[in-house]
């Protein structure tokens, strides 16, 4: 068949002239394989993209069929006709192909036109201004930035992850600060986009830990274990008492709590863990922040959470972060819609509520915008001092 | 179809799919014509496409692929063909046109994919009837939906919970950016807790689980409660920072189970341990209660044992009398050392050692017998004795461990890292290593085939070396590829993942998804 002219049907692997019959045949068959590969990715393209393009089609008529009606009726009785479908009967029928007739595409969830280029890297294109896109963007393709543009303090110095890196700061002792300030102290400087360590707290202790510290400080604390154990021990004996205090997650000055007297290996943990606290401030949503600081007097030796979702849902303004995903809430307290204090971090012990999770969106935050035009002075404080966790807003 | 005279025509009619919000009636107005003629000519179409489709997906491809010219030549071709909705013709992409102008025939199927092409419109067209049953047929191999899945049992639906106004007046639908896509922070050489809990995450049977609330339970520090949470924060939440998985780790310090009893704070462990400790633990928060014993049979229903335990039967043949012991024996994951095959490659090509393949490993372990002592209970003494291990029982979601480690004879006996690569394909056929492998050919086989064709859906990398080193992985969301650094997500490319030097491979079952 095909053999003879020495091609498959690609055409693009050709057998040389003067091939033998068998040489023909090994191209042409190489070239019909390439042939197949091309036409199995492009069906399954042409498939996503019609797909995509029919139910945006689909979706702008029905809402013109909606908003014709007068009855809110999920199918309401009219007849509409769009360029590229017509809604009768309950029914969308399509008009010619919607890969001509229907240039956007509208996510099926939201209704909203997906963005269909990147807005950084590789592909990027500048995005409409005018328009109000899905959520779900492409991703990003570009060196040193993940898939959502976000990046990350370098490694080095001041990130307090390797233990040299916090011997460097026990030498300054002036720089209270140090480890916050080159954690997130710093975060006015960055862009918004990039990401540090926040802090998680410990259902053991209740204490404030930084992430990266988190596994070292379970194992010495829950696990009791280690080589850490005895040295825990030995803090804890010295410096439990006046620790305590600071263990909730309160703005005692670093300065002052650095002041705690320490043996001299374990300098520099606290000083981490003032850092820690603060972290775990920036972590928490921000409309709890002003009323965490007015339930800390009350309760300073205890562990505060604060449990905003959907009070936080229904006030738009939503600052940087989102609640500590540590200080899980129970399900109950969506019901019950306002800012509770608990006394003590309880165990994800959750009642069997069937309200949750049937479509994974009870406990759906709001989205996040940029800025918070709400934030009150003291917020802005706090977060000068706080290392800022996720896209901070430049003051 | 007339093939068959003595069954009559299947008095039930086909129906149309539905009208979906949001979805078109119909592929497009040809196709909507077609269907609208009267309920003899819908019937005969429908029916006429699932033998289409049957004989694409289930026979050998040379009956779909070869067609008959105008001339009457018969040509058999490798691209694909069309096979003619209205009759019985097999055309290639030429003909079709002449076809359709000669017989007024305007809808074809395509031999590779079995998707329908509409000559009028000249595109393929994408009908949601249709489609729906070329997704049926790829998937489970049967047009019907009676036919139960494994992981079915566990979505029992609840009669008063899935009413539509049920779910709608006690939840709030996820936004669209909340797509389980979110690094997780390093808390202290926890990355090899952080691939496995990647690999948890990208996996559709758990996140299925998690998601439609299949976990309850008042346990404090429950390290299923902390999976729960996590797939929550992970697929309803906007968040694209990464994940503190602190419950987790909590529970996993808080775990009676001291199978960690020498996982220590900040040393670095073995991500394999971790994916057992993890199973277990998950499986007797949500299982049966018993302990899952290694080297027995373990039937349980709970999700752990659904997603990943299979079966695998060990079959000595006594080579004095020729009695043969059956045992069984259920699994979580496939160990496969590279050692013995590394060496002897190395010894084969002198020195180096070439790539390997995973199926070469899996050829080594599950198709190849081995020789061992056994005590015969008919001949009453100890023996020589062929041994087989063959699988049994696949699980939906297969765990693969390559052993990338061996213990250096002489001067100190450390173990030392294999770095040997093993090529992994994206798709893998496990039929040869099931006890199923020697089956008769026809129908059946192609069926069987099918249910044993996996798809590759995370990779766990180990980089560096024996003692110390970095993990990260890869895992597939639909058909995209990221790559999981700690609290990176970066795109990958199919080429990085193929590339990669796995430790281990996570592949699902074809007919789930």
């Amino acid at each position: 068949m095909s053999s003879e002219t020495g091609t498959g049907k690609a055409g693009v692997i050709v057998a040389p002239e003067g091939a033998d019959n068998m040489d023909k045949l090994a191209h042409s068959v190489l070239d019909d394989l390439l042939y197949n590969i091309v036409h199995d990715l492009l069906i399954k393209v042409h498939r996503d993209e019609k797909m995509a393009r029919a139910s945006t089609a689909a979706i702008k008529v029905e809402k013109l069929a909606t908003d014709a009606s007068e009855t809110p009726d999920s199918k309401p009785d009219v007849r509409v006709e769009t360029e590229a479908a017509i809604y009768e009967d309950g029914k969308v029928l399509l008009k010619g192909n919607p890969l001509k007739t229907t240039k956007e595409i509208l996510c099926s969830r939201c209704h909203l036109p997906r963005l269909l280029h990147p807005t950084d890297g590789k592909g990027a294109k500048k995005p409409d201004p005018g328009v109000i896109y899905c959520k779900k963007h492409p991703y990003i393709e570009k060196p040193g930035y993940d898939i959502y543009g976000q990046t990350w303090v370098a490694p080095g110095p001041g990130r307090g992850k390797k233990k040299k890196d916090m011997v460097d700061k026990k030498l300054d002792p002036n720089d209270a600060n140090s480890p916050a300030a080159a954690d997130g102290g710093s975060a006015k400087d960055r862009p918004p986009n990039v990401l540090s360590f926040p802090s998680a707290t410990c259902s053991k202790c209740k204490r404030c830990i930084l992430v990266t510290r988190l596994n070292n400080h379970m194992g010495s604390c829950i696990g009791n274990s280690g080589r850490n154990a005895s040295r825990a021990a030995a803090q804890k004996i010295s410096n439990g008492g006046s620790n305590g205090g600071s263990q909730n997650n309160d703005n005692t000055p670093p300065g002052s709590q650095k002041g705690t007297p320490l043996p001299a290996s374990r300098g520099a943990s606290p000083r981490k863990r003032d850092v820690d606290e603060f972290d775990e401030d920036a972590e928490e949503s921000d409309p709890s922040n002003p009323k965490k600081k007015k339930a800390k007097p009350n309760a300073p030796t205890k562990k505060v959470i604060l449990k905003t979702k959907l009070p936080a849902k229904k006030e738009k303004v939503k600052a940087n972060s989102m609640l500590n995903v540590e200080t899980k809430v129970d399900d109950e307290d969506i019901k019950n819609s306002t800012v509770q204090v608990a006394p003590k971090k309880s165990a994800p012990a959750k009642g069997p509520s069937p309200s949750k999770k049937l479509k994974l969106g009870v406990n759906a935050k709001p989205p996040l915008p940029a800025a918070a035009p709400k934030k009150t002075k003291r917020d802005r404080d706090m977060e000068s001092e706080s290392s800022g966790t996720l896209s901070s807003p430049p003051q | 179809m007339s093939a068959r005279p003595a069954t009559p025509a299947s008095p039930k009619n086909v129906k149309i799919k539905a009208p979906q919000p949001g979805q078109p009636l119909y592929g497009c107005e040809h196709l909507q014509r077609l269907f609208n003629q009267d309920q003899l000519t819908t019937n005969t179409s429908i029916q006429h496409y699932k033998s289409i489709l049957r004989s694409i997906f289930d026979t050998t491809p040379l009956i779909p692929q070869t067609s008959k010219s105008m001339e009457s030549q018969v040509v058999t071709s490798l691209t694909p063909t069309y096979l003619c909705l209205q009759c019985p013709s097999t055309l290639s992409e030429e003909d079709r046109t002449k076809h359709g102008n000669k017989k007024s025939h305007r809808f074809y199927v395509d031999s590779r994919s079995g998707s329908l092409y509409c000559q009028m419109c000249d595109d393929i067209v994408w009908d949601p009837t249709i489609e729906e049953l070329r997704l049926r047929k790829i998937g489970t191999g049967t047009f019907t939906t009676n036919r139960k899945r494994k992981a079915d049992d566990l979505f029992t639906p609840d009669p008063n919970k899935d009413t539509p106004q049920f779910i709608a007046t006690n939840t709030t639908l996820a936004s669209c950016k909340a797509n389980g896509l979110r690094g997780i922070y390093n808390a202290g050489a926890t990355c090899y807790q952080n691939v496995v809990l990647q690999s948890f995450l990208h996996n559709p049977v758990l996140r299925n689980f998690y998601l439609s609330d299949g976990h309850h339970c008042e346990m404090p520090h429950c390290l299923s409660c902390a999976m729960d949470d996590m797939f929550q924060d992970f697929y309803g939440v906007e968040n694209t920072n990464g994940y503190t998985a602190a419950n987790i780790l909590s529970g996993f310090w808080i775990s009676e189970k001291k199978a960690f009893e020498n996982l220590v704070t900040t040393k670095e462990q073995d991500a394999h341990e971790f994916f057992q400790f993890l199973a277990e633990e998950l499986h007797e928060r949500n299982g049966d209660g018993k302990k899952p014993e290694i080297g027995s049979e373990h039937s349980c229903n709970c999700i752990i044992h659904q997603t990943f335990y299979g079966k695998l039967q060990s079959t000595t043949t006594c080579q004095h009398c020729g009695g043969v012991t059956n045992q069984v024996q259920s699994f979580l994951d496939l160990s496969l050392p590279l050692e013995n095959l590394a060496q002897k490659k190395g010894k084969k090509s002198g020195g180096k050692i070439p790539a390997m393949a995973l199926q070469e490993c899996l050829d080594e372990e599950y198709i190849k017998s081995d020789k061992c002592e056994y005590r015969c209970h008919s001949c009453n003494s100890m023996q020589q004795a062929r041994r087989q291990t063959t699988i049994k029982r696949l699980p939906n979601v297969l765990s693969i461990q390559l052993k990338r480690f061996e213990f250096k004879q002489g001067r100190n006996e450390r173990a030392a890292k294999i770095d040997t690569p093993v090529h992994f394909p994206l798709q893998l056929n496990m039929l040869p290593y099931t006890n199923r492998a020697k089956a008769p050919d026809g129908k059946e086989n192609y069926e069987l085939a099918r249910s044993c064709t996996y798809d590759l859906l995370s990779v766990v990398v180990h980089v560096g070396e024996i003692d110390t080193g970095h993990y990260v992985s890869y895992c597939r969301v639909g058909d995209q590829w990221f790559a999981f650094n700690d609290h990176k997500v970066e795109l990958a490319q199919k080429s990085d993942v193929l590339g990669a030097r796995a430790y281990l491979l996570f592949y699902i079952v074809r007919s789930l998804s």
